[in-house]
């Protein structure tokens, strides 16, 4: 359970608010490097912290990111002509560049020199791992870029999309921690039922995740709080003197990494607030030796796992709630828990059911909560923090994000982060 | 008693409220906080399913309420004390 100030405090992030201001020190993630993909492409719009923006990449190369409003009379520069270095208004012709600086006013005379003073808000945008990064905070605090693994290995280790959903954020992070779900939302039937069949499919199976989920259905989980957020480790029963031990890591302000076996891709999120009722889902898939497989591509074409299937333009799944997810009852009768097809559609289906801000006054958590109940006291801590004007260190510290998750069997009198430590340096 | 280790609650017994009273005493960290706080949750829901005739729990309710915002604000001692009123 949350109190209903806390929750007000951690999941409303417009200006001026403690959640807005702590996500305004940090570099976030915003649009595609490909949404503007060459000098002088049409401008795009996007929504971020309840501000609407719009960016253009400008004659030389330079990402824009400035208010969608024009300041003459508030036309929205969407409409705007992107032409030789700045994004024209069509309605009376006012010029921005990338700064912001308006440079032609061509509906008022020169003597006024109002082309010299007037500005727009723009951000700063760094192009960085395919995406283009903003930061709306306050220009003296300008973070460092996080030093991410899937932002440095080559472009074809990597794949990265992003979905909107309709949800608060914070929402969207409880679901992207909440380990225990994973036994169930995103089962097959057969899986949780525990059936002789699955038993003999998995039981050699190279696959940890799938041999010892089933076996012990009730983890025990340990936090730990480290200088870029938490380390959250799951225990599970495996042989008679072994756990399996998975390890994901929440990153400052909403970046994860999920726990990942070595030989196979490493996945990961980061949600960012489009507004209070509304969030923008990034999910990356990268391999740090190799280019992603064949068979890594076929499951992404086909959105069965953690990409889902978005609209090019909104980013809004096709699998949705005017649809209902495209369930499919006969499927969820017979082989999966949900009928819903993807590890991504089911997520956002389920988070949506609970509204937009869930109401955390009425939930009754148990202790396989807890790495949520760290989550949110990390982030309410590091909130009232900055209100005390103690800048967050994460965010000047690019190179404490150099790190992977992970997942092993270890001897069980050995603590998981002595048996992990040299699993979970990133290394590419 | 590790305040790192996380008390196992089955129900609102006397000997589950110690032990948890025990662990808010010990515990000085951020995760330890952390496990009290999953733990006073799992009492509260407990407390909040039992029939509402059961005076007790009523009263434990309230009181695991207020444990549970007082180890958010940092108060775990304090915390402990309202879990040993009920011993
Ligand atoms: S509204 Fe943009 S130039 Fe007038
Ligand atoms: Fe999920």
């Amino acid at each position: 359970m949350l109190s209903r100030e806390e929750s007000e405090l951690l999941t409303r992030a417009g200006p001026g608010t403690a959640a807005g201001d702590y996500f305004r020190r940090f570099w976030l993630p915003a649009l595609l490097a490909t949404e503007v993909p060459a000098p002088d492409c049409p401008p795009v719009r996007l929504r971020i912290l309840g501000e609407d923006l719009v960016a253009f990449r400008d004659t030389e190369g330079r990402v824009g990111m400035v208010d969608e409003y024009c300041p003459h009379r508030r036309a929205s520069l969407f409409w705007g002509r992107n032409e030789e270095c700045g994004l024209r208004c069509v309605y009376h012709g006012w010029k921005f560049e990338v700064s912001g600086a308006c440079v032609d006013m061509p509906n008022e005379p020169p003597e006024y020199g109002l082309d010299n003073k007037v500005r727009i808000v723009a951000y700063p945008t760094r192009e960085y791992g395919g995406i283009i990064w903003a930061y709306l905070g306050p220009a003296e605090r300008l973070p460092e870029l996080p030093k991410l693994e899937w932002a440095r290995v080559p472009e074809s280790h990597r794949y990265i999309s992003k979905r909107r959903q309709e949800t608060n954020y914070l929402q969207a992070i409880e679901g992207g921690i909440d380990s225990s779900h994973s036994n169930f939302l995103h089962a097959s039937v057969d899986a949780f039922r525990v059936t002789p069949d699955y038993v003999e499919k998995v039981k050699n199976s190279s696959n940890l995740r799938a041999r010892y989920h089933l076996l012990d259905r009730v983890p025990r989980f340990t936090v730990k709080k480290t200088d870029y957020g938490l380390v959250i480790a799951v225990r599970r029963n495996a042989g008679e003197d072994t756990y399996y031990w998975r390890l994901t890591q929440f990153l400052l302000p909403s970046h994860t990494i999920i726990p990942y076996q070595k030989g196979l891709s490493i996945h990961g999120h980061c949600w960012v607030p489009r507004d209070d009722e509304t969030c923008w889902v990034w999910t990356m898939s990268w391999n740090p030796e190799a280019p992603l497989s064949a068979e890594e591509w076929k499951t992404i074409r086909e959105g069965t796992f953690v990409h889902a299937d978005v609209d090019p333009v909104s980013f809004r799944p096709y699998r949705n709630k005017d649809n209902d997810y495209q369930i499919d009852r006969a499927e969820q009768r017979n082989h999966s828990m949900t009928g819903i097809h993807g590890f991504a559609a089911q997520d956002q289906a389920i988070q949506e059911s609970m509204g937009p801000i869930v109401d955390r006054t009425r939930e009754r958590l148990g202790t396989s909560d807890t790495a949520i109940i760290a989550m949110r006291r990390l982030l309410l801590q590091q909130m009232r923090a900055l209100r005390d004007d103690q800048e967050p260190f994460a965010a000047h510290h690019g190179a404490i994000y150099w790190v992977r998750s992970a997942s092993l069997l270890l001897k069980r009198d050995v603590p998981f982060d002595e048996g992990a430590r040299d699993l979970v340096a990133a290394q590419v | 008693m590790n305040p790192n280790h996380m008390v196992a609650v089955h129900d609102f017994s006397p000997e589950t409220l110690a032990a948890v009273a025990a662990h808010l005493e010990a515990s000085t960290e951020f995760e330890h906080l952390v496990y009290r706080e999953a733990e006073l949750d799992a009492i509260w829901s407990l407390t909040g399913f039992a029939p509402a005739q059961h005076a007790d729990a009523q009263r434990l309710h309230e009181a695991a309420h207020r444990a549970h915002d007082l180890v958010g604000e940092g108060w775990p001692q304090e915390a402990a004390a309202l879990l040993r009123a009920f011993l």
